[in-house]
């Protein structure tokens, strides 16, 4: 049986090598698109360093803790620091007159009362928090807000936590002097004010931290999540390479009813072959193909785009293996129910490419409306894409893809499913 | 002499449609035996039930000592179907083609490529071993088509009017295989609606029409059948009165009126020939045609079925 099986699936493949249409589909076209498409929208999924977004910032902190901010926002490769617009420092109005216009999309206000606020709730915690206003134009686009908002609130809040580690610092040491034993309390509060002396007087409080002896760390608070978007490589690679993935299903539909047509799915069935064996054989060629397919569209990714794989290869079998499960098992339905290879290249060509749009291959779903969003579920693309770039962009493991690999599959047995019920071996 | 198929009032119905109405026949271990009849006739339905691809509506049969519905594996290991159609992968080499098919009946290794060599020799074509089918001619299409039923080394081949489209010499290629095959000890069941094929190549012959089988014999005694010979007379007038007084002349055996025309059956052709004219003669009935047929399995079942074998 596994001697028949190899015999097939080799069989398969020697047809499909000289089926010229079939490689162009399959291998040629994705790779196409790759190339085409990460180039042409690379600027709209802006990369960090060769096009820094624009970022208006009023100051109205009467302290120095809004400033120290500033500096290291400027820091960052992605973002273009703008404090003045045509000479003038940049008020409130002035920025929300700019964004109102469209000549600016986003600014961020710091409030007078910035530095001691911060600095009031290190010593009391019950105190009003500083609130850092954002100003955006409700036009922009998730993809470009969402970098935009993660890098400066991660700045502010670090700048913030440093600044009242020292006085947080002084009053845990007080605390440990307070429940001490007698003898040891001058000691304990001793040091701990040569500590925090240390910490104020160390220059740049990051520094500062990081040499002491004692390592802090400081974690954003739980509900500060820094979601991040894919570039334009992120974005097209895997959506490109899935498109193509599932266009196995045209080409494998369509070879087996050819073999119906042309009668050699007869001189098979007459064969001493179980039909078992016949479907096995018929469909593993086919999904090798997808395997080498992903292979060589996310080699590509990495060598031309230097597209990282993110931190789990492991996690992007697991998702290749379901997706390929899930295209091959539509094919196998399309040839269930198809009547003529002609009709079906139509009909399953159509269905492919409706599948990839809605899943967000070609317009990537988190700029789509929210009932799009909840629509693209039904498509296998949708859940194989965000399987690949909870890994690419996420640095996601494994584990982290569970769920979608696990969709893939319910499409892989729904769809095998279906057509092993309707599938006529006559 | 051993019976390597037997079947028992088989019948296939398509629905309302009942492509085989029961029929009964056995095929001899080492005899070419034919099914010579027209289109739709119902030869590929039975050939299909045979080599286990259909499942016959009822009756039985036994191919090779197993039974058809409940031992197919069996069946399947020791027949070699030549479809109707082509059944190849146009784009492959005939030789890929062939180790394929092989591959599938567990040969491999050196055995496989003796065998596909072996089949590419005996059609003649291991010249072009290495072409893709789609460039053959259809001649040499259908050679490599027969080629493939034969790699497993079956013990009966069935072969589904292997010589439709075929050209002169590859038709002379095909009977010359057919009669060496068999003459090795392959039992070959021959689908045609060639008479001629049929009268050459059989030993016996069945003839099928409309899902029955309605004569089943060696060739020349189906042809003898008809005696004398066959003859058509085309009067004007006054027929019902010359085949009253004809029926009893004794070189006629028998006399039926199709379209218009008498068709009599002779003992001895020449003798009725005369004494029917002579007969016309004295009723004063004008012959407007007059026609001796052949006698050979065309005019058999133009005789059985008041058909041409190509209507
Ligand atoms: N799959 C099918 N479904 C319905 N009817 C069928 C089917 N296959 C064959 N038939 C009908 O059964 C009858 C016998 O067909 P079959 O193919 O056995 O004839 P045949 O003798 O092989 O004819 P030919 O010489 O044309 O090949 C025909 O009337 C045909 O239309
Ligand atoms: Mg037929």
């Amino acid at each position: 049986m596994l001697h028949q099986i190899l015999s097939i699936t080799f069989k398969d493949l020697k047809v499909l090598s000289k089926d010229h249409g079939g490689m162009i589909t399959l291998f040629l076209m994705p790779a196409m698109f790759i190339l085409v498409m990460t180039n042409a929208l690379s600027g709209s999924f802006s990369g960090p360093s060769d096009n820094p977004a624009p970022l208006l910032v009023v100051n109205n902190d009467t302290g120095e803790l809004a400033a120290e901010a500033i500096a290291d926002l400027q820091t960052v490769d992605g973002l273009a620091i703008e404090q003045t617009w045509e000479g003038q420092p940049l008020t409130r109005e002035l920025a929300e007159g700019l964004i109102g216009d469209g000549d600016r999309r986003v600014a961020i206000i710091f409030p007078a009362d910035f530095s001691d606020r911060i600095l009031a709730r290190a010593a009391d915690s019950d105190s009003p928090a500083a609130t850092v206003t954002f100003l955006a134009d409700p036009a922009a686009g998730a993809q470009f807000l969402g970098p935009v908002q993660g890098a400066v609130q991660g700045y502010i809040l670090r700048v913030a936590s440093y600044a009242q580690a020292p006085t947080q610092i002084g009053a845990a040491f007080d605390n440990m002097a307070a429940e001490a034993e007698p003898q040891f309390a001058p000691v304990v509060k001793q040091i701990g004010q040569a500590f925090v002396e240390r910490l104020n007087n160390g220059g740049g409080l990051a520094g500062s931290v990081t040499d002491s002896p004692v390592v802090f760390e400081i974690a954003a608070p739980a509900d500060f999540q820094i979601e991040k978007f894919p570039d334009s490589a992120q974005q097209n690679v895997p959506g490109y390479t899935l498109f193509g993935v599932f266009f196995i299903a045209q080409v494998l539909g369509i070879s087996i009813l050819r073999e119906k047509q042309e009668g050699t799915f007869r001189r098979l069935l007459i064969a001493p072959v179980s039909r078992a064996a016949l479907l096995i054989g018929k469909l593993l060629p086919y999904y090798l193909v997808n395997l080498i397919q992903v292979a060589l569209m996310f080699a590509a990714g990495v060598i031309v785009f230097n597209m990282s794989l993110g931190n789990d290869p492991l996690a992007l079998v697991v998702i290749t293996l379901a997706a390929s499960a899930a295209s091959t098992g539509l094919g196998l339905l399309i040839a269930a129910v198809g009547r003529t290879p002609e009709q079906i290249g139509g009909l399953s060509a159509m269905l492919v490419i409706t599948l990839a749009a809605v899943g967000g291959v070609m317009v990537p779903s988190y700029v789509m409306p929210p009932f799009m969003q909840t629509a693209s579920k039904i498509s296998p693309h949708a859940w194989a894409l965000a399987g690949y770039q909870d890994v690419i962009v996420r640095g996601l493991g494994a584990s982290a893809i569970l769920p979608e690999a696990g969709a893939l599959l319910i499409f892989a047995a729904a769809f095998f499913g279906v057509a092993v019920w309707k599938f006529k071996f006559e | 002499m051993t019976n390597i198929v037997e079947a028992s009032k088989l019948k296939k119905h398509y629905g309302d449609l009942q492509a085989v109405k029961g029929v009964d026949f056995a095929i001899r271990t080492g005899e070419i035996f034919g099914f010579l009849g027209p289109n739709g006739a119902g030869k590929t339905t039975t050939l299909s039930m045979l080599s286990t691809l259909l499942t016959p509506t009822s009756g039985t049969a036994t191919v090779a000592g197993f039974d058809l519905v409940k031992q197919p594996g069996e069946i399947k290991k020791r027949i070699g179907l030549v479809p109707q159609e082509l059944a190849l992968y146009p784009t492959l080499s005939a030789r890929d083609n062939l180790e394929f098919f092989g591959s599938i009946y567990g040969l491999r290794g050196k055995e496989l490529t003796a065998r596909a060599q072996w089949a590419l020799e005996l059609v003649g074509l291991a010249d072009r071993a290495k072409d893709a089918i789609h460039t053959y001619s259809g001649g040499m299409k259908r050679r490599i088509n027969i080629a493939a039923g034969l790699l497993h080394r079956p013990e009966i081949l069935f072969l589904d009017e292997p010589t439709v489209g075929v050209d002169p010499q590859s038709r002379n290629n095909i009977f010359e295989n057919v009669e060496r095959l068999n003459r090795e000890g392959l039992t070959i069941l021959y689908t045609t609606h060639y008479m001629e094929e049929a009268e050459r190549l059989c030993d016996r012959v069945a003839i099928v029409d409309q899902g029955r089988i309605i004569a089943l014999d060696t060739p020349k005694a189906l042809i003898d059948s008809l005696g004398g010979g066959i003859i058509h007379i085309g009067l004007s007038g006054k027929g019902d009165a010359v085949a009253e007084s004809a029926r009893a002349l004794p070189a006629v055996k028998s006399i039926r009126r199709i379209d218009g025309k008498m068709e009599i059956e002779a003992h001895r052709a020449q003798e009725a020939l005369v004494s029917v004219l002579e007969v016309a003669n004295r009723l004063d009935a004008n012959v407007t045609s007059l026609e001796i047929l052949k006698p050979n399995l065309e005019t058999v079942f133009l005789h059985l079925t008041g058909k041409t074998l190509r209507d």
